[in-house]
């Protein structure tokens, strides 16, 4: 057991960096989501055209070939990018390909009335939607987009494979330095685990915290 | 365009080693994940307790931290063998069945209780019930995130390269650095996967289609 709690030490440089990634492509793709969903829904023809396409390949190509394109294609178009700025930008681009197909689902599922009563007030269809529809989407899209932060907690973990060392590469090195692969990969998972159950945690308190009587959170 | 007719056919290889792998991983995954999904509802305590555990391991850790955990840690046991396909089609495998007996769980509760009690009022064991009347609804409902299912191991099975499997993202690196030609390569295999994808999830709506049965699923049902 102190064995196992020695490991994390060595582990916590990695730690960091995968928290450090975190950091930058979770607010990243949340905000890719929301602009893509609304070019989806509200944009003028070749704009939604534009967000489904994005939509279909981005979540149709395996996250580490486009890891790949960005780090490794891109530089051959003069557009050299540091592992950590790929990383981010690359969990970010496709995270938010699967947030925008929550929340576009979800601003769909909101009544046409809220939008004509938000009409007949006399609001701007912008305001409307900032007003109105978003608050009653962004509620209902907490569980769908809930998985994909969690989802996104797991697959931070191909950073390694564009040569930062986050935690799996901090795994990869301590197990290689020790010969222990079994008891590293697993304390390396346990802190994986750690960090989805605190992701879930906090979206338990961020559902609670946005109810509203008569508006369905998760229903 | 010579430079495509060169690399595909090695492309192709790895594509097929691809498609072995997320046909053997989501074969494991659908047979473990119906009595996994059954257990979860109707089984005692402790194999619930126990199936808890599984679950949280297989969905919370990251599958390239279970390929390692799989191919270097239970591949390192001593009298251990595990080639690495089998370490992938294993830890692909298993992680795929948490996910699919979530779903036959989940779509076991839409079917409505009422079923199971009249089966059994009818004299059927609960097995016979089971397999003869709520397992056929229970898994068309679970039809549409199958499908999802697959476009994630198929997605997953690019990262199988991590311990040594010739599918195709190990074909493309190995390419990509004997011809340089870079953008022509993982264009192409992003062509690929996107296909793929595609395909699957046209053949998934073929299933469900041909599947359906008058009366049953959207709409009536919960």
């Amino acid at each position: 057991m102190s064995d196992w709690l020695a490991l994390v030490p060595k582990l916590l440089d990695g730690w960091v960096m995968t928290l450090r990634l975190l950091g930058v492509a979770i607010p990243l793709g949340l905000v890719v989501g929301v602009a893509v969903a609304l070019a989806r829904i509200y944009g003028p023809f070749p704009l939604r055209a534009i967000a489904a396409v994005y939509q279909s390949v981005l979540r149709g190509i395996p996250l580490i070939v486009q890891l790949f394109v960005l780090y490794y294609v891109l530089p051959r178009a003069n557009l050299l990018l540091s592992p950590f700025i790929a990383a981010t930008v690359g969990f970010g681009l496709c995270s938010g390909a699967y947030h925008s197909e929550y929340i576009r689902s979800a601003i769909s599922s909101i009544p046409r009335g809220q939008m004509d009563a938000a009409r007949a007030l006399g609001m701007s269809r912008s305001q409307a939607v900032r007003t109105v529809i978003l608050p009653q989407a962004f509620r209902r899209a907490v569980p769908g987009c809930g998985n994909e932060l969690v989802y996104l907690v797991k697959y931070s973990s191909l950073a390694y494979l564009v040569t930062l060392v986050d935690l799996t590469g901090a795994g990869r090195l301590a197990a290689s330095a020790s010969f222990r692969f079994f008891e590293t990969f697993l304390v390396v998972g346990l802190i994986y685990l750690l960090m989805v159950a605190c992701v879930e945690a906090a979206l338990h308190v961020l559902q609670r915290r946005w109810k509203r009587s008569g508006v369905g959170v998760g229903a | 365009m010579s430079d495509l007719v060169r690399i595909l056919p090695l492309l192709m290889q790895g594509a097929a080693v691809t498609l072995l792998l997320l046909a053997c991983s989501l074969a494991v995954g659908f047979v473990l994940g119906i009595p996994i999904g059954v257990l979860h509802v109707f089984g005692p305590g402790p194999v619930r307790w126990g199936l808890r555990g599984f679950d949280l391991v297989m969905r919370g850790f990251p599958a390239i931290v279970l390929l390692f955990l799989i191919y270097f840690g239970l591949g390192g046991i001593q009298g251990v063998h595990l080639s690495s396909l089998q370490a992938a089609v294993l830890a692909l495998g298993l992680r795929s069945a948490a996910y699919q007996g979530q779903l036959v769980r989940g779509t076991i509760g839409m079917v409505e209780q009422g079923q199971l009690e009249a089966a059994r009022a009818l004299g059927m064991s609960l097995p016979t019930a089971l397999r003869s009347v709520v397992l056929p609804q229970a898994l068309r409902h679970a039809l549409p995130s199958l499908g999802n299912e697959y476009s994630i191991v198929l997605k997953d099975t690019a990262l199988a390269f991590t311990v040594g499997v010739l599918e195709m993202m190990s074909r493309a690196q190995f390419l990509a650095m004997s011809t340089r030609k870079i953008t022509l390569v993982y264009i192409a295999v992003a062509v690929i996967y996107w296909g793929l994808t595609q395909a699957g999830l046209l053949g998934f709506h073929a299933i469900e289609r041909g599947v359906r049965v008058p009366g049953m699923g959207t709409g009536d049902n919960p």
